[in-house]
């Protein structure tokens, strides 16, 4: 273990939890409207191939970005009209879209390269230091500037958030809905306008979050590129207690159980390097184990809402 | 009366719809929609090869949606069957390439022990969930990651067999088999009994009709002095044992051996088909076979105009999307509203 494992190690973990940062916010934003989405899986699926498919095309990881927001609103439109409309069960919905929206993905690359395509690579963003011309070993340097536009929109995002739904009066009236809607109603909030408001920003979130792996990370698409990430998001949530910052703190740590697993692989240390790749899922599972459920959520999550019903 | 009908008619117009937008993406896509349809149709059905066939790829997936229908009927989400389904392949692929046991009692044992290797899989989300009030759905997720991995290290390293990453196939005395000469085996008969099984249980006994009262309604059961943490467990440890069966019955049927790959996204079927089948066992394995026909006939659609076999993927993802959605919508009050004015009308004429 030298100071250079430890260095990479670090600056990696930043890496690899910046698409937890956006997939657990968007579960954030959803949740704290009373609607539990286990579909990012599937939303961050779509959004990955768009942003790269729109990277592709146009040459900008940025407009990849873009995109990958607007199909995962696009996607999270039928979830949401399904569960605040129709009241459709929130867990059965979000499976759905767990099978429709990778589907779709693999349908669209299937179309546009063909069936036996080769590998088709795509530039990645440009990171802070490289848009400014910097060009440093320092660690500092590395781990402040070296990262891509999408990591500070990432914590900025953390701290607006944190601001959102303790300062202002939006957010309280936004966190009133997950709560108790029928009282947020009473007080004139619009139940049905402030989910699908949160429908909104779950979906781009979530989209930003599966654009990121492959216009910040990899180079390329592959099936399953998420990787469970969406799933990891969730428990990232409980474990951050639906709050900002601990949502944050529990990016930071499944992104360091990530990074860890790529470093330990390049050791390999003679053992099946499948072994350090399950290092995030255990750890998923025993975080989970370790703090318990304590009912911390709002109240009102995987409740429909049915103006009619008194 | 009329429940069961709307039951039956939801699903069905939904599968109408996917295919209608099926169709559609097929002509965007400049292929002919009824060449596609009918070389869909003469690639599951055209001959007693291709049924059998069928029946065969419906297999492991009638298994997995036994396994969330069974979870799902106790009220918990058991969204591992992909994991339990590949830990019992694996135990089986051990126990058939390396204990030197043929035959029957052979089969026997895989068999027994890739249910019991499922059950155990499955017990672990179980056991968090009654003694540590854990989300079922995130735990069951986060091991199939670890099975997936685990069948990972199993054929790259520990049985692998030659420079290809895989396993040898197990030997021929432990293979399933055939049916009249057809690539069904007796894992497919095996996977009806299971239905059935599950089905008596369910309705005919009183076990089976305490554990849907805990999935209906758990602090009602709970109140009703049924032993609601237990039903919970046994539920999960059960579900997993049929995916664990299937996938030692998969393995010695049609799969032979350990590849990458292997099983992925089986899980997920599963939930998609006792969702469309509304947890009935038998209506899950009516959606298995229909799911079977959309990945056979698709290969053979996709000889015949060009259309990705992914198609299919779509149009089961569809079905999916509109029969949940179509279900939620016929219990909301104002359909129902609607629907009682549309009849009154009707009465009036």
């Amino acid at each position: 273990m030298d100071s250079a494992f430890i260095t990479n190690l670090i600056l990696a973990s930043v890496r690899m939890a910046t698409p937890l940062i956006f997939l657990s916010l968007a579960e954030l934003y959803s949740q704290r409207a009373g609607l539990v989405h286990i579909g990012l899986e599937g939303l961050a699926a779509i959004g990955s191939l768009v942003g790269f498919l729109v990277s592709l095309i146009t040459g900008s990881p940025l407009l990849g970005v873009l995109a990958g927001a607007a199909v995962g609103i696009l996607v999270n439109m039928i979830y949401a009209y399904a569960t605040i409309n129709l009241c459709a069960e929130q867990i059965v919905y979000g499976m759905a879209i767990n099978i429709f929206a990778p589907a779709l993905a693999a349908f669209i690359y299937r179309v546009y390269f063909g069936a036996g395509s080769e590998l088709v690579q795509v530039g990645l963003m440009t990171t802070l230091s490289g848009l400014l011309g910097i060009a440093s070993d320092n660690f500092l340097v590395r781990l402040l500037l070296d990262q891509t536009p999408m990591v500070y929109l990432a914590y900025g995002l953390v701290i607006f958030t944190a601001i959102y739904f303790n300062k202002t009066k939006s957010g309280l009236n936004y966190k009133a809905v997950g709560e108790y809607p029928k009282a947020a109603a009473t007080l004139g909030i619009s139940v049905v306008g402030v989910k699908y408001a949160a429908s909104v920003i779950c979906g781009a979130l979530a989209g930003i979050g599966g654009a990121y792996l492959t216009t910040c990370y990899s180079t390329t698409y592959t099936d399953g590129n998420v990787a469970g990430r969406g799933f990891i998001a969730l428990a990232a949530v409980i474990f951050g207690r639906w709050s900002a910052g601990g949502v944050l703190l529990a990016c930071l740590f499944f992104g360091f159980c990530d990074a860890l697993q790529i470093r330990l692989q390049v050791g390999s240390y003679g053992i099946p390097y499948q072994f350090f790749q399950m290092i995030p899922y255990i750890a998923t599972v025993v975080v989970l184990t370790i703090i318990g459920m304590k009912k911390a959520g709002p109240k009102g999550v995987g409740k429909p809402y049915l103006r009619e019903e008194r | 009366m009329k429940n069961k009908f709307v039951n039956i008619l939801v699903p069905l117009i939904s599968v109408l719809l996917a295919f209608v937008i099926g169709c559609i993406v097929i002509a965007v896509l400049g292929a002919n929609p009824f060449v596609a349809l009918q070389a869909l149709w003469t690639g599951a059905f055209g001959s007693m090869r291709n049924v059998g066939t069928t029946l065969a790829r419906s297999t492991p997936l009638i298994f997995t949606g036994l396994c969330a229908c069974f979870a799902y009927r106790c009220g918990v989400f058991n969204l591992g069957g992909e994991g339990q389904f590949i830990i019992g392949a694996v135990v089986c692929c051990f126990i058939a390439t390396r204990s030197g046991l043929e035959g029957p009692l052979a089969i026997v044992l895989c068999l027994a022990a890739g249910a019991l290797a499922g059950g155990l899989w499955a017990a672990v989300p179980g056991v968090l969930k009654i003694y540590r009030d854990q989300n079922e759905m995130i735990i069951s997720i986060m091991l199939n990651y670890v099975a997936t991995l685990f069948m990972g290290v199993v054929y790259t390293n520990w049985l692998r067999d030659g420079t290809v990453p895989q396993t040898a196939p197990v030997p021929d005395a432990t293979k399933l088999s055939r049916l009249f000469g057809l690539r069904v085996t007796t894992a497919f008969i095996l996977a009806i009994v299971v239905g059935l099984l599950i089905y008596y249980f369910l309705f005919y006994t009183s076990k089976g009709f305490q554990l849907r009262a805990v999935g209906l309604n758990m602090t009602a059961a709970q109140f009703n002095g049924f032993a609601v943490k237990r039903y919970i467990l046994m539920s999960f440890i059960v579900s997993g044992a049929i995916a664990g069966l299937g996938g030692s019955a998969d393995l010695m049927g049609t799969q032979y051996r350990l590849i990458n790959g292997y099983a992925s996204g089986y899980g997920f079927d599963g939930v998609a088909m006792a969702l469309i089948g509304q947890l009935h066992p038998l209506a899950t394995i009516l959606v298995a076979i229909f799911f079977a026909v959309l990945r056979v006939g698709s290969t053979t659609m996709q000889a015949a105009t060009g259309v990705p076999t992914s198609v299919s993927d779509i149009i089961q993802a569809l079905v999916i999307v509109f029969t949940v959605a179509g279900l939620a919508m016929v219990k909301l009050p104002q359909f129902k509203a609607a629907v009682a004015k549309l009849s009154a009308r009707k009465e009036a004429a």
